[in-house]
């Protein structure tokens, strides 16, 4: 082989890649949206760097759970909800679906939760900005032109590289935190779990299985490429848990270290003042509008576009609104419900934003158990069906999901008597 | 009435009272039937091996699933002919409504007895099949009733179905039948709503007709993916069998050596036709016309006329043939008749005396937009296409084709299925 020819053939397998890049790198990101830099600014300001050997853990577990369904997703053509209707029939599909809609109505809360946040911090009133932004994400969906403005939205996103920026420039103890990123440490409060369960929730999300399902299923990922579909997704994955990390650390050397633990978003954009100086609220609420408006255009339709599929009801946006009247109105119903929680006078912002995190954490073992059933049955994935390895690990993750859940419930009853 | 949810997991009793196991699923046979005859049903005991009991031994399915025969004389079915097991191959799966045009999700599957054997009489895919299925059918329908509503049904007749296998859609006879009967753009929205991988296994089973004249309502990314899939002797044929215009859409679309190999393979009168609109722009009056129409040559009379499009192959091929175009030996437009001023014409009468002699023509550059503009304001079903620096026409715009731009066609509204 010449120079040339090999290297005509390096550029056309990079090329490739990049051609098939997309679902994996996008849904880890998407994972830093307003709720997850919530989450992790709470996480980094209370616990310091105590928390960040659940990241390391949760880094595993992201990759492999992403891979599963990314996998299925190639596999059978089909979405996580339609290949449970199918194997488990209507009970299973309605108590999955309900949980979805539950962990997905209460991330879209949070990200309206994060634009009224954003818009405030711009002294833009929540009573303007969030019907505004209702309105807008209703337009830009239905129209149709999402495509555009995911490009610009997904640009906004990139202000979360400036916590990656930020983390080295403030010369965090690294030994410190390396100790700490190996090393798992407890505590035995409520706040604590919650903080867990939070953190796990918004790193692995119920609407991250299903939408990386979807889009790889869409897409037509040729099972004999499926290797680069499966570098997507690990890349994506660590990508998306580096910046997180360095979420956390920025907080901690910020914020931690002065003992402020984040309760407003005002607060938490003062972890990036080293980087932008006065620039930091603007900086932190450009990237949380950004963040806050493409979860908000993506989740609604993607939970509605499951739960339609799974019933067989009529869907897509090419209908019109007389043929699919669930599919509209549980969208429309999405929208509405989260926009007016957050205009509910008084409500804090910023708790609201990490707790539904807790709430995804709780419902995901729910859909892990299903897709686990699932990527073993060989009459669905055939040869490609699971391995001994991704069943230890992905049933490890749902096993500790469950022990930390009933822990919480559990916990405060110990403790009062 | 009876609905295969409330027989599956029953408890089966033999002639005696005695339990057997339980019904895990029902089989039907003789798929071409419009009501298929139960045939047999799957019998399940903790432990022992699932077994077949034939129709003629059963009794009753509802309220209790009983047998005609004692444990001791159940004589095991095998099956023979095209068998269907309902439970496992029908229900909860999507299938397609032909006569709604639609793909629809099995929530329930309706038996009813007849004289005395049972059939498959219907698909529910309403919400009452699912409150069935969730076990709350009886409150929704007593809470409807106090509401003063009725919960409606959604039962689709047996006859108007046609079951999807995953991976090969239409390994069933019946199913192919009824779905190769479609109008194309149904099949072609009905692809839409499949998930990916079945959509692409119907469609290289159709035939080459029915195939082709899918693809041509397909949005691009399906006809490329479909394509691809197939052999590439039987891909040329598939080009072939479109309309030239179509197929350079689609020939533009594939990566270059697919499409130089794919023209290669094309009967040589039908690549050169592709060949030409390959070089107009997409959205260009060359790119969206057709080189096929029906003319005839200057100094005929109306009933000449009639007899020489009879026999013309150009005549043949035009799909809609509004008008009819006046060509000299040099093929310059000379005038143009609409089909029905030369079926009404007096037999002998000049061909010229009907036509009109300048009629509006437009480049092979002029953009689509502009066509579509003309052909609003004239009232045209069909412009001609000229090249203007020759004279010579090249193929005629269909209202069809050019107001595309304007109404896009319902693929076109529709964002990526999921994401």
């Amino acid at each position: 082989m010449t120079l040339k020819s090999r290297a005509g053939s390096v550029l056309r397998r990079i090329w490739f890649f990049l051609a098939i890049l997309g679902p994996g790198l996008i849904t880890a990101n998407a994972g830093n949206d307003a709720p997850g830099i919530a989450t992790y600014s709470m996480a980094g300001s209370t616990y310091g760097y105590h928390l960040l050997w659940l990241l390391a853990v949760m880094a595993v577990g992201l990759v492999i759970v992403q891979e599963m369904a990314a996998r299925m997703g190639a596999v059978t053509g089909k979405g996580t909800a339609d290949l449970i209707r199918e194997r488990f029939g209507v009970r299973v599909t309605a108590f999955a679906m309900l949980c979805l809609l539950l962990a997905n109505l209460g991330t879209t809360v949070a990200q309206f939760a994060g634009i009224a946040a954003g818009a405030e911090m711009f002294g833009l009133s929540r009573y303007v900005a969030v019907p505004l932004a209702a309105l807008l994400v209703g337009f830009i969906v239905l129209r149709g032109s999402y495509t555009h403005v995911e490009k610009v939205l997904l640009a906004l996103c990139l202000s979360a590289l400036s916590y990656v920026v930020s983390a080295f420039i403030l010369h965090p103890p690294w030994e410190e935190i390396l100790r700490q990123a190996v090393i798992p440490t407890f505590q035995s409060n409520p706040q604590y779990i919650l903080a867990v369960l939070a953190t796990i929730g918004t790193t692995v999300t119920p609407w991250g299985i299903v939408y990386i399902q979807a889009s790889v299923a869409d897409k037509g990922v040729d099972l004999k490429e499926y290797r680069y579909t499966r570098l997507d997704v690990a890349v994506g994955a660590a990508w998306g848990n580096i910046v997180s990390a360095c979420i956390v650390i920025c907080t901690a050397a910020t914020l931690y270290v002065h003992g402020i633990s984040v309760e407003t978003a005002e607060q938490a954009a003062v972890a990036l003042e080293p980087l932008a100086g006065a620039g930091a609220r603007y900086l932190f609420s450009v990237g949380l509008l950004g963040a806050s408006l493409l979860a908000a255009s993506v989740l609604p339709l993607s939970t509605t576009y499951a739960v339609c599929e799974a019933f067989g009801w009529e869907r897509g946006l090419d209908q019109r609104l007389r043929d699919a009247p669930i599919f509209y109105g549980l969208y429309t119903a999405i929208i509405a419900f989260s926009a007016l929680v957050v205009l509910i006078p008084g409500i804090p912002l910023f708790p609201i934003m990490w707790l539904s995190q807790s709430l995804n954490a709780i419902l995901l073992p729910v859909l892990l158990v299903l897709a686990l059933v699932l990527a073993n049955d060989r009459r669905v994935m055939g040869e490609w069906a699971n391995r001994r390895v991704q069943n230890w690990l992905v049933g490890g993750l749902t096993v500790m999901i469950a022990v930390i859940t009933v822990a919480l419930f559990v916990l405060p009853l110990t403790v009062a008597r | 009435m009876l609905y295969l949810s409330q027989v599956r997991g029953r408890k089966v009793w033999d002639a005696w009272s005695r339990p057997v196991g339980r019904c895990a699923d029902i089989l039907v046979g003789n798929l071409e039937q419009p009501f298929p005859p139960v045939v047999a049903l799957v019998l399940k005991d903790h432990g022992a091996p699932a077994h077949l009991i034939p129709a003629e031994q059963i009794s009753e399915l509802f309220p209790e699933v009983v047998l005609r025969v004692p444990r001791e004389e159940i004589t095991p079915y095998t099956p023979h002919g095209e068998v269907l097991p309902l439970g496992e191959r029908v229900l909860d799966r999507q299938v397609v409504d032909t006569e709604g045009r639609r793909v629809v999700r099995v929530n329930d599957l309706q038996i009813a007895r007849v004289n005395d054997h049972f059939c498959l009489t219907g698909v529910d895919v309403g919400g009452r099949g699912l409150l069935r299925r969730l076990g709350v059918e009886r409150p929704a329908v007593a809470l409807a009733r106090r509401l003063r509503r009725r919960l409606p049904e959604s039962v689709i007749p047996w006859e108007d179905v046609a079951p999807l296998q995953h991976g090969d859609p239409l390994r069933l006879r019946i199913s192919r039948e009824r779905i190769s009967r479609l109008p194309p753009a149904d099949i072609a929205a009905i692809l839409n709503d499949l998930d990916r991988r079945t959509g692409q296994a119907l469609l290289s089973r159709l035939d080459n007709e029915t195939l082709a004249d899918t693809l041509e309502e397909s949005p691009p990314e399906v006809q490329v993916a479909a394509l691809s899939q197939l052999a590439p002797e039987r891909a040329a044929d598939i080009l072939e069998e479109m309309g030239p215009d179509e197929a350079a859409d689609l020939l533009a679309d594939l990566p270059t050596e697919t499409s130089a190999r794919l023209l290669d393979l094309m009967e040589d009168e039908d690549a050169e036709d592709v060949q030409a609109l390959l070089g107009y722009p997409e959205d260009s009056a060359g790119g969206i016309m057709t080189t096929e129409f029906a003319w005839v040559p200057v100094g005929l009379r109306a009933a000449e006329a009639l007899d020489y499009l009879r026999r013309s192959p150009d005549a043949q091929d035009d799909e809609a043939m509004y008008y009819v175009y006046i060509l000299d030996p040099e093929r310059r437009l000379r005038g143009v008749v609409s089909l029905r001023d030369l079926v009404m014409a007096q037999p002998d009468r000049p061909l010229d005396e009907e036509a009109e002699e300048s009629p509006v023509t437009v480049d092979p550059y002029a953009s689509q937009k502009d066509v579509a503009y003309l052909m609003a304001k004239y009232d045209l079903l069909a412009v001609p296409v000229v090249d203007s620096r020759t004279g010579e026409m090249l193929g005629i715009v269909t209202v069809d084709d050019a107001v595309d731009t304007i109404l896009p066609t319902a693929w076109k509204k529709r964002l990526p299925r999921l994401y």
